[in-house]
């Protein structure tokens, strides 16, 4: 199953497998997975959640997470050394010192009360048994090279004085510290924001390219992938369902899954080709596609009317000085007619999901004025709320968490349809069943609360519950961020049938461009709290006005290899 | 997946945990049937006597049978366990999550009625109240009521705080879910666990202060049968009569690593350590 393999692979691994015990005896979960890396190579490690991908990378330093696990068979050769018979304190120096490992989120595995500094100088001592002036002249230098810009300085800062992208820098700062050959990379810009995970990603190739040094990079990002890797290998229930150089696994892919996969990454279509993928919603913006931001209303009120919206929170300030405030939305002014879908876009702390909360009366508002059909929120506060909740629904980011552990999802269904009385009692169980048949869930699935479920069946849930209100208005906050790509992509087309099939108003959130690009007819963009651009989706993305704009739709990797990943410009990003 | 439900089996902790206190509650109802002797009759002849056939624990001073006297006591101890834990559980839940839920004026005045009550010694302020009440059952309870709710409303409110910004509790507000139903049906049922956990092992702190209480001579009068006044009782002949107090003693050791038993069970079923 492997792919012709290097001529001198620096780590090679052959028929791993890893079993855990259980009650019900012994489960494989990696099984017998057979891999190469050449020295100087990036390896894209692709597959869902579940797949095996991170397992199989602690198996290769022997760091399993639970003790029930074992690797069963199998071997792992690192520069011709067998790993898996290696004594403990042999692999100690291999961990670090031989293959270094980065994590999806920085902030929890970086030390909080360490300074970063010395946190990358406790491997320089460790593994290169420098005295601690050299170690932390070494540690100045290796944060030079991942991009700190005053590394003196920033030695002695801690965590949570960087930013999230500045901390992934600090966790790879630490991994290169011990000098490793190889560097194992889980899903290193999963937590990050586009133009960050752009940075980070080029600051990857970049040190492969001075540094000689091979990569395992985790990821279920094929754009990910096809922007930095020089193989791939696909991992699904953990097995290796096919591997090979990049492009021809992008192009001409195998094994029925890879191409599932390849299917339903959402790649951003180029302007002049935006006919061919784009679904009905733009081919009416193409007619005339420069036409001014905002679509003529065609009703002559809008559902949804947001003028000069503002939403500050206190942030510290005691008894004795002054109150400060952190300003989450600055002064927003938005219309949403009747039938539209829109998509509101932008990076985390944007202030997009405080826009959604506030539009919906769940958030205070410090200023403005947010109408829904007429009433207005701020006038007549009540009744504006009670006809928001009977009309407009929200659906939430995290499948799991926005259901509640304790109701089945029938229950769950049936407590909103008594609530509000629009359905006869009797009649519950019927409207519950075609609610599931609507989001095309298993109605025999109503009994199973939602532990017993998947993130994309949750999910469903959820949006079903949204339904249950019989909503004209239904506001998506990051829907479907939490899930595999194979499942966003069928999320989305159920959201585009529903607004298709009913009269319904949609707002959907997202930081996937791509997503919004194939689901909404109009994108707003957002940015510190401000929207910085709006129009039609067609228009936006092909020619976008701002630079802030330009740069959030450059920096998307796309599946495409020859589509090289552009850096954005550096004043957007330092704003 | 189907039938989660019914492999969730039950744990060995929790079956010998639920079979001690099986074993004392079916003493406690069965007493005047299976305790061998009048709890209370004074057999003049048979004063101090150590464990023999006719008396497997031996008698104590007044020549009364410990065996019964610990058969009879289970029914006094239980009942305290019992009603000593259901009122607190029942007002700091129900205060912990009005705290919780509605924060601001209410939380603060809580808060600090909590902090007023937490200031003075668990047992100073029990004994206070009931040298006010009198000595007596009665007075222990609530006495018992008044003190022990502020663990309950601690862990509640603590519990209600991170789940009212849960994405189900948001939702619950957005579909229109009035606040009682909100509080009541969404966030308490999965914010009890903790306390349902937290039950068992004060189960072993009532028992405990109660026995002191009674030991004091503020709880149950003699001559009824108490494991805490027995324990008492006998520590005036420790030195000759080692039995009277060591079986009433080992009952309570052995109730109190029961419940706790049920308390870590229970804890593993409900998730509360993950």
């Amino acid at each position: 199953m492997s792919a012709t393999p290097a001529p001198d692979p620096l780590l090679s691994v052959r028929d791993l497998t890893v079993t855990v015990r259980g009650e019900a005896g012994e489960r494989t979960l990696i099984d017998g997975v057979s891999l190469d890396l050449a020295k100087g190579e990036i390896l894209g490690l692709v597959g869902e959640s579940g797949s095996g991908k991170s397992l199989l990378c602690r198996a290769l330093v022997r760091l399993l997470p639970s003790r029930a696990l074992a690797i069963a068979g199998g071997s792992v050769r690192l520069a011709g050394r067998e790993l898996t018979t290696a004594s403990t304190a042999e692999m100690e120096a291999v961990r670090g010192g031989a293959i270094g490992m980065i994590f999806q989120n920085p902030s929890s595995h970086l030390d909080p009360v360490m300074r970063v500094g010395d946190q990358i100088s406790e491997g320089v001592i460790f593994h290169r048994k420098l005295d601690r002036v050299a170690a932390r002249a070494e540690a100045v230098a290796i944060m030079e090279q991942v991009g700190f810009t005053d590394p003196a300085r920033q030695y002695s800062n801690y965590p949570h004085e960087f930013s999230g992208g500045m901390r992934q820098r600090a966790m790879i700062a630490v991994a290169l510290a011990c000098d490793p050959d190889i560097l194992i990379a889980d899903e290193p810009t999963t937590a990050l924001d586009v133009t960050i995970q752009a940075q980070i990603l080029r600051l990857l190739m970049e040190l492969r390219e001075r540094r000689g040094l091979s990569i395992i990079l985790i990821t279920h990002d094929l754009g990910v992938v096809a922007q930095t890797c020089d193989r791939i290998a696909v991992m699904r229930q953990g097995g290796v369902v096919e591997t090979g150089a990049k492009r021809q696994i992008l192009t001409s892919p195998q094994h029925p899954y890879t191409r599932a996969l390849i299917a339903s990454h959402p790649s951003m279509p180029v302007d002049y080709e935006a006919s061919e993928v784009d679904d009905q919603a733009s081919q009416a913006d193409q007619a005339q596609p420069f036409a001014p931001a905002p679509t003529p209303p065609l009703a002559p009120r809008p559902l949804v009317e947001i003028d000069d919206l503002q939403v500050r929170y206190p942030v510290g300030g005691g008894v004795f000085t002054r109150r400060r405030f952190f300003s989450a939305l600055a002064g927003v002014s938005l219309q949403i007619m009747p039938g539209e879908t829109v998509g509101i876009v932008g990076e985390s702390g944007s202030g997009k999901s405080t826009l959604a909360r506030a539009m919906l009366g769940l958030s205070p508002i410090s200023d403005g004025h947010v109408t829904f059909d007429g009433d207005s929120l701020r006038l007549t506060p009540a009744a504006t709320l009670a006809r928001m909740r009977r009309e407009a629904a929200m659906v939430f980011q995290d499948p799991f968490n926005s259901l509640n552990p304790r109701f089945t999802i029938g229950e769950t269904l049936a407590e909103v349809l008594r609530v509000h009385g629009k359905v006869a009692p009797s009649a519950i169980p019927a409207r519950v069943e075609e609610l599931l048949r609507l989001v095309e869930l298993d109605p025999a699935l109503a009994v199973r609360r939602p532990r017993q479920l998947s993130g994309g069946q949750c999910q469903r849930a959820g949006i079903a519950r949204a339904l249950a209100v019989d909503p004209r208005l239904i506001v998506a906050d990051e829907c479907v961020a939490a899930l595999d790509v194979t499942i966003q992509a069928q999320i989305v087309d159920l959201f585009r049938r529903l607004v298709a099939t009913m009269d319904l108003t949609l707002v959907f959130i997202a930081h996937d461009l791509a997503i919004v690009r194939h689901l909404c007819q109009r994108v707003v963009v957002m940015h510190h709290g401000r929207i910085v651009e709006e129009g039609p989706c067609a228009e936006v993305f092909a020619r976008p006005r701002e630079a802030y704009t330009a740069a959030l739709i450059a920096a998307i990797p796309d599946i495409d290899p020859d589509r090289r990943l552009l850096m954005p410009p550096a004043s957007v990003l330092s704003s | 997946m189907s039938g989660a439900a019914a492999t969730r089996r039950l744990s060995p902790t929790l079956l010998v945990g639920l079979g001690i206190l099986g074993l004392f509650a079916l003493a406690a109802l069965a007493a005047p049937v299976i305790a061998p002797y009048d709890p209370i009759y004074q057999e003049a002849t048979a004063r101090l006597q150590p464990p023999s056939f006719a008396h497997p624990f031996g008698t104590d001073n007044f020549g009364r049978d410990i065996l019964s006297r610990i058969i009879f006591g289970a029914r006094v101890d239980l009942q305290m366990a019992a009603i000593g834990v259901f009122f607190p559980f029942v007002i700091g839940t129900f205060i912990g999550a009005l705290a919780g839920f509605f924060g601001g004026l209410v939380d603060a005045v809580l808060m600090r009625l909590i902090d007023i009550i937490l200031a003075f010694p668990f047992l100073v302020l029990m004994l206070s109240i009931i040298a006010i009440l009198g000595p007596g059952l009665s007075s222990f309870y609530i006495a018992m009521a008044l003190v022990g709710w502020v663990s309950y409303a601690r862990l509640i409110r603590a519990q209600i705080l991170v789940l009212k910004t849960a994405d189900y509790a948001v939702a619950a507000v957005s579909l229109g879910f009035s606040k009682p139903r909100v509080l009541f049906r969404h966030l308490l049922p999965n914010a009890v666990a903790g306390s349902v956990v937290f039950c068992m092992s004060d189960a072993v702190l009532v028992l405990l202060s109660g026995a002191a209480i009674s030991y004091l001579g503020l709880g149950v009068q003699p001559p009824t049968a108490e494991w805490g006044i027995m324990v008492a009782e006998g520590q005036a002949f420790l030195s000759q009569a080692w039995w009277i107090t060591l079986f009433p003693g080992l009952s309570i050791v052995v109730l109190a690593f029961g419940f706790s038993l049920i308390g870590d069970a229970l804890g593993e079923m409900m998730g509360v350590h993950e």
